[in-house]
């Protein structure tokens, strides 16, 4: 009989499925984040500038979908859209759950910030001469992202870690590879451990980028 | 568990949801048709289901499930699965997103009114391992020494039950996960560990000379591969491919993959007279 390989050894035998799991939680991440970012932007633009009625549409919207649980919004774009006849493989609707919860979020961020920005600014911009595209770009959306930064991180963060949520569906993201790789091996707390560091290293990289757009961005 | 709960609730709307479409009855002309069976099962599950070192799905569900793949095109290998937790094994067949799951399910009367459960090709009971060469030498010795052993369980709500179900006096130590029963009995800090007998068998095999079977089973479940409702001849035609695995054709193919995980032989079917109206 073999000698019991070491934790080193097991994991090297499966580097690739965990890799490949890391590389699908970051794809389905920066997907999301991506996604939910420029709809929640726009969101956020509706909710702030939009007429009665688009208000009210943006404003349904974001409360009914920041009001479910990520994982019912996960099951029903895989579950409920296929009866409804709009067959997407689990990834594409376990990305398109998370987008959806993203824009929500990035949504009521950038509201926030874009209110918190002092009426005479805009006020000023348009006195100016700017229209509203160019007095969003060159006034008030450089402001607003120097607020909404740290919530926007924030958001980014918690969608990494939603995204184990569709190993439910069957997507084979990194937690789904690591369950994987413990029913070979019986080694559940070193793996889930080392799960936990990769997880943490996605993040961390997060924060540090978000971290230096705050410096590019900040004033000082 | 709130997750467990709303996925049970929202699985359970989906199916009330879908039952309207479970009325398409063909589908083993479907099947033949688009040249491969696709079939939902976990990938998390030794011996039953899980990946080995290279990535490749195997187990004794992938087994079956490439049984019946061979009965409709005669070849194993024209199969698709579908990776699900446990779950979507209902949802995931009643929304049509697979053709079967094949995926350790136990047959219960509620499960059964929400699809349609195949013949079953195992038969699971809990069993007891013990370290080969160790204080008890089976499950007499274990009953005979009363309060004095000390059980390995997976947590569970009715564990300690089901441990006193066999061992009335035992003293049950609970744990989160089916490796730590495993390490709990090779430290010494159990005397077994009571747990499916399918993965005492598989963990015996992968480890040889170290732990046994205490030659005890209790708790009986059927296993069986489930499809939609409404199609009687979807599920005659697996039923068959199935029956044939076990007593006809397929035979050898069904006792090499039973060989292969669970690390015993099975006797072939007696020829003559059918054996299963004995």
């Amino acid at each position: 009989m073999n000698p019991p390989a070491t934790f080193s050894e097991l994991v090297w035998l499966a580097r690739w499925p965990l890799l490949y799991g890391l590389g699908t939680t970051v794809a389905i991440s920066l997907l999301a984040i991506i996604g939910g970012t420029v709809l929640g932007t726009l969101l956020g633009l509706v909710l702030t500038y939009g007429s009665r009625a688009s208000r009210f549409g943006a404003r349904l919207y974001t409360d009914f979908v920041r009001g479910t649980p990520v994982l019912v919004l996960v099951l029903a774009s895989f579950y409920i859209l296929g009866v409804a006849g709009l067959d997407l493989s689990a990834f594409q609707a376990g990305v398109l759950a998370l987008t959806v919860f993203c824009s929500s979020h990035v949504g009521e961020v950038t509201r926030g910030a874009l209110q918190s920005i002092h009426k005479g600014q805009g006020e000023a911009a348009k006195a100016i001469g700017l229209t509203f595209s160019q007095s969003f770009r060159h006034v008030l959306g450089p402001q607003a992202l120097r607020l909404a930064l740290p919530a926007l991180i924030n958001t980014a963060v918690e969608m990494v870690k939603a995204s184990t949520l569709l190993s439910v569906i069957g997507v084979a993201e990194l937690l789904l590879r690591t369950q994987e790789v413990i029913s070979r091996t019986f080694q559940s707390l070193e793996f889930y451990l080392l799960a936990g560091f990769l997880y943490f290293a996605v993040n961390y990289a997060i924060e540090r980028l978000g971290r230096y757009v705050e410096r590019r961005t900040s004033l000082a | 568990m709130g997750m467990k709960q709303i996925i049970v609730g929202l699985m359970a709307a989906v199916s009330v949801a879908s039952a309207v479409e479970q009325a398409s009855a063909a589908k083993l002309e479907d099947v033949l048709a688009r040249g491969k069976l696709v079939v939902g099962t976990g990938s998390t599950n030794a011996p039953w289901h899980f990946k080995d070192a290279s990535d490749t799905l195997q187990g004794f569900d992938v087994d079956v499930a490439k049984i019946v793949a061979k009965a409709l095109f005669g070849d194993v290998e024209k199969v698709e699965f579908v990776n699900q937790s446990s779950d979507a094994r209902i949802p995931n067949i009643t929304t049509g997103k697979v053709d079967m799951t094949c995926q350790f399910m136990t047959v219960t009367g509620e499960r059964a009114q929400q699809v349609n459960f195949t013949i079953p090709y195992y038969r699971e009971g809990v069993g007891l391992m013990l370290k080969e060469g160790g204080q008890y030498a089976d499950y007499a010795a274990l009953k005979a020494a009363g309060s004095s052993v000390t059980i390995a369980v997976l947590q569970n709500v009715y564990a300690e039950e089901l441990v006193h179900k066999a061992l009335p006096e035992a003293t049950v130590d609970q744990y989160d996960a089916q490796d730590l029963l495993y390490q709990a009995l090779q430290s010494g800090r159990a005397d077994a560990a009571a747990t499916d007998q399918s993965s005492i068998a598989w963990y015996v095999t992968q480890n040889p000379g170290q732990y046994k079977d205490g030659g005890y089973g209790w708790s009986p479940q059927s296993y069986a591969c489930a499809v939609a409702k409404g199609d009687q001849d979807w599920l005659n035609f697996v039923n068959t491919a199935l029956h044939e695995a076990m007593t006809g054709v397929e035979f050898d193919a069904y006792a090499a993959s039973y060989k292969k995980w669970f690390g015993k032989d099975l006797a072939p079917p007696a020829i003559g007279f059918p054996v299963e109206f004995k």
